[in-house]
């Protein structure tokens, strides 16, 4: 389904918030201190992709998916948006002063527009919210809750045009037929259809690029299937793409073409899903595998269950972000920063033990020792 | 004689539009030592047969029918001052959502000791002491008794919970659904915990979830629910290897495995009856797709396949499916 031309490229993306030490600290301290969420990640998305971030809660996923609408401002670095020039959208903001160059196309640094030229921009790049229950204004009807995002951008002739829209994005999203929902409050809908109507919001402004943030995690298992489905087909009508962010691995590794793995503001294993899921290369993701739970009573896998809990981006440790909990730490692992290595095609990790000198920095530790070493510390 | 036997038990609420009949001739029991599994969707009344178990139900709701043998006493026609006697003293619950359960303005410690206090002729010292050799069996530095909820992280606060339910070396505990809001290697790390306390302690475990595959790696048995009923029963093995009944072989098939196939999950189509007004029949007819003209009005009851596996379907019975 995806296609070879990228609709998004992301370079070098910062996002860090400045901590706040109190009134006095932070106009007389000489370093400011910084929450690194997300720090210095890249990656694409082609058209029709759907693209994958997985990680523990505070990796830096949702901040991603937040920066790239801009709902939180990046730090430092581009996000370029390319999609198809004839699209009037595309064409009034490659007027814009934000055009760059993406592999001989015109592209656009959505860092680089005017707030104004943003909001006009989200027409094409829209946002799936975790939490139906949560998201959506209770004290609006369904059919408010889709037409906003059209009275926000004038996009309607009139009354009637708008209520068509609404119509059409309400069947599109599965709620057939429309008007039996469209009168209706959050509350009067269920679980599933709720994620239906968070679904429909974005389609109405008929976006080439969907941020999913979580969008099934707090639906039922017998209904997550549904959505799932109705994602897919989108992508074939609408051509959509999609930035899919979930913790749940197997879930990512049913449903999308290419996988990051996120530790602590960066991406430590990149590549197609079958690639990272049955050959993963990073002690991070292999442990993320082991430990997801398997629907299999007789399933008989030594699980590394890494120590500890979730890092603080605050305080991100020296060299290697994941040597505190690697099981296979070596000394190098403490000082430097391991650079991407090229696995198989378009599979990348950052670690230490795939660099070819490995042998060369440092004897590695007795891998088994040490993981037997951990469990018995527990 | 089995640790606990829940028989025929029926929770129904008092509400405005009606009477729900969350938990409807619920039975199954469990020896001492084993770890059960209790799955459904949001809303078939696996809380509630927890909060049966316990007596702990919200005023409008109450127990109809049915007995809870614990230990061979009848749990539903205890008095309240037996029920607070036993109560956390033999079996106690590790409650949904250990973010919230926690009391926020009292130490850690504190929270700990108080059951101890409560049931045990026992000075604070030795209560506290106690808290600490707890917070140690979970995993947790045994200084860490005098801080507050707020500076445990999601997975400690869980552990503080586990340590808690265990503070008066209970027979049984009902976890009700103790990882949902939880990462997966945090999960990981609560699941193995319980797993090798209950080894260790020798304790009977209920384990609450929706998560069928966080099931079929803990418990031995599994109940699987559907709209206040158990409509499959078995050994882990039975009811994933062996699923009968409709509902759980659409559960099992909804669960992606990350070691299996790749195949996108079946969804169940539709949504699970409303309880006020339960269907005559079987009370999946309506997302069935086998369904038949006698499922419509007969409502199915358990019948075993084979040892120790239970299934209530009209289709199974009559070999159809």
């Amino acid at each position: 389904m995806a296609t070879d031309t990228d609709i998004l490229k992301i370079e070098n993306l910062n996002i860090w918030f400045q901590m706040r030490q109190g009134f006095l600290k932070d106009i007389m301290a000489k370093d400011i201190k910084y929450a690194k969420a997300v720090d210095g990640i890249s990656f694409n998305i082609k058209k029709g992709e759907i693209f994958c971030l997985v990680g523990e809660s505070g990796c830096g996923k949702t901040t991603t998916g937040k920066g790239i609408l801009r709902l939180v401002e990046p730090t430092s670095g581009s996000i370029i948006f390319a999609d198809d020039e004839t699209d009037p959208i595309i064409k009034k903001l490659l007027e814009s002063e934000a055009v760059v160059e993406l592999e001989g196309r015109k592209g656009i640094d959505l860092r680089k527009l005017t707030r104004k030229e943003m909001t006009y921009a989200r027409q094409r790049i829209q946002m799936i919210f975790q939490d139906p229950y949560e998201s959506l204004n209770p004290k609006m009807t369904v059919f408010d809750i889709i037409a906003e995002p059209l009275i926000v951008n004038r996009l309607y002739k009139d009354e009637h045009d708008k209520e068509r829209r609404v119509k059409k994005a309400l069947s599109e999203a599965g709620l057939r037929p429309p008007e039996q929902f469209m009168w209706r409050y959050p509350h009067q809908v269920s679980g599933g259809q709720r994620q239906r109507v968070g679904i429909a919001g974005a389609l109405v402004l008929s976006p080439s690029l969907l941020v999913a943030d979580e969008p099934i995690s707090m639906l039922d298992v017998s209904i997550r299937g549904e959505i799932l489905k109705l994602m897919l087909d989108l992508r074939e009508k609408q051509r959509l793409s999609y930035l899919f962010i979930t913790h749940d691995l197997s879930v990512a590794y049913v449903f999308s073409d290419r996988i990051g793995v996120m530790y602590l503001g960066r991406i430590v294993e990149l590549g197609p899903t079958e690639m990272v899921i049955k050959n993963p290369k990073h002690p991070y993701t292999q442990a993320l595998i082991t430990v997801v739970p398997k629907p299999d009573p007789t399933a008989k896998e030594e699980k590394i269950i890494l120590r500890g809990e979730r890092p603080d981006p605050t305080n991100i440790p020296h060299g290697c972000r994941f040597h505190p909990r690697c099981p296979y730490v070596m000394d190098i692992c403490r000082v430097g920063q391991p650079a991407e290595t090229e696995i198989e095609e378009g599979h990348w990790a950052e670690c230490f033990l795939l660099s070819p000198e490995k042998e060369k920095i440092k004897v590695p530790i007795e891998v088994k020792a040490k993981t037997k070493k951990s469990e018995k510390k527990k | 004689m089995a640790l606990l036997e829940v028989q025929n038990l029926r929770t129904y609420f008092t509400t405005m539009e009606g009477t729900v009949q969350a938990v409807d001739g619920v039975s199954f029991d469990l020896e001492e030592g084993e770890a059960m599994g209790l799955a459904g969707e949001s809303g078939c009344g696996k809380t509630t047969a927890a909060l049966s178990i316990m007596r702990l139900l919200p005023v409008n709701g109450y127990i109809k029918t049915g007995a809870i043998n614990f230990n061979g006493r009848n749990i539903v026609k205890m008095n309240p001052v037996r029920l607070r006697k036993m109560r956390w003293k033999e079996l106690s619950i590790v409650f949904q959502g250990a973010m919230n359960a926690l009391n926020p303005v009292k130490r850690v410690g504190d929270q700990i000791i108080e059951p101890m206090l409560l049931h045990e002729d026992i000075t604070e010292e030795a209560a506290l002491k106690r808290g600490k050799e707890l917070f140690e069996l979970v995993g947790i530095n045994p200084d860490r008794i005098n801080e507050y909820p707020h500076e445990f992280s999601g997975g400690m606060r869980q552990r503080v919970m586990i340590a808690m339910s265990l503070a008066c070396w209970p027979k049984l505990i009902i976890a009700d659904e103790p990882t949902t809001a939880l990462d997966v290697m945090i999960q990981a790390q609560i699941i193995r915990l319980l797993k090798n306390l209950q080894k260790e302690l020798n304790l009977g475990l209920i384990l609450i979830s929706h998560d069928l595959s966080v099931l079929a790696e803990t418990c031995e048995k599994l109940c699987i629910m559907y709209a206040g009923k158990i409509v499959e029963r078995g050994t882990s093995i039975h009811v994933f290897k062996n699923s009968k009944h409709p509902y759980t072989r659409g559960l099992v098939a909804a669960f992606p495995n990350i070691k299996g196939v790749r195949f996108m999950p079946e969804p169940i189509p539709g949504n699970p009856p409303n309880l006020i007004h339960p269907p005559k029949g079987c009370r999946f007819y309506e997302r069935c797709k086998y369904k038949q003209d006698p499922c419509k009005d007969n409502e199915p009851e358990l019948f075993e396949v084979e040892p120790n596996h239970w299934v209530a379907c009209h289709l199974v019975q009559a070999g159809v499916i």
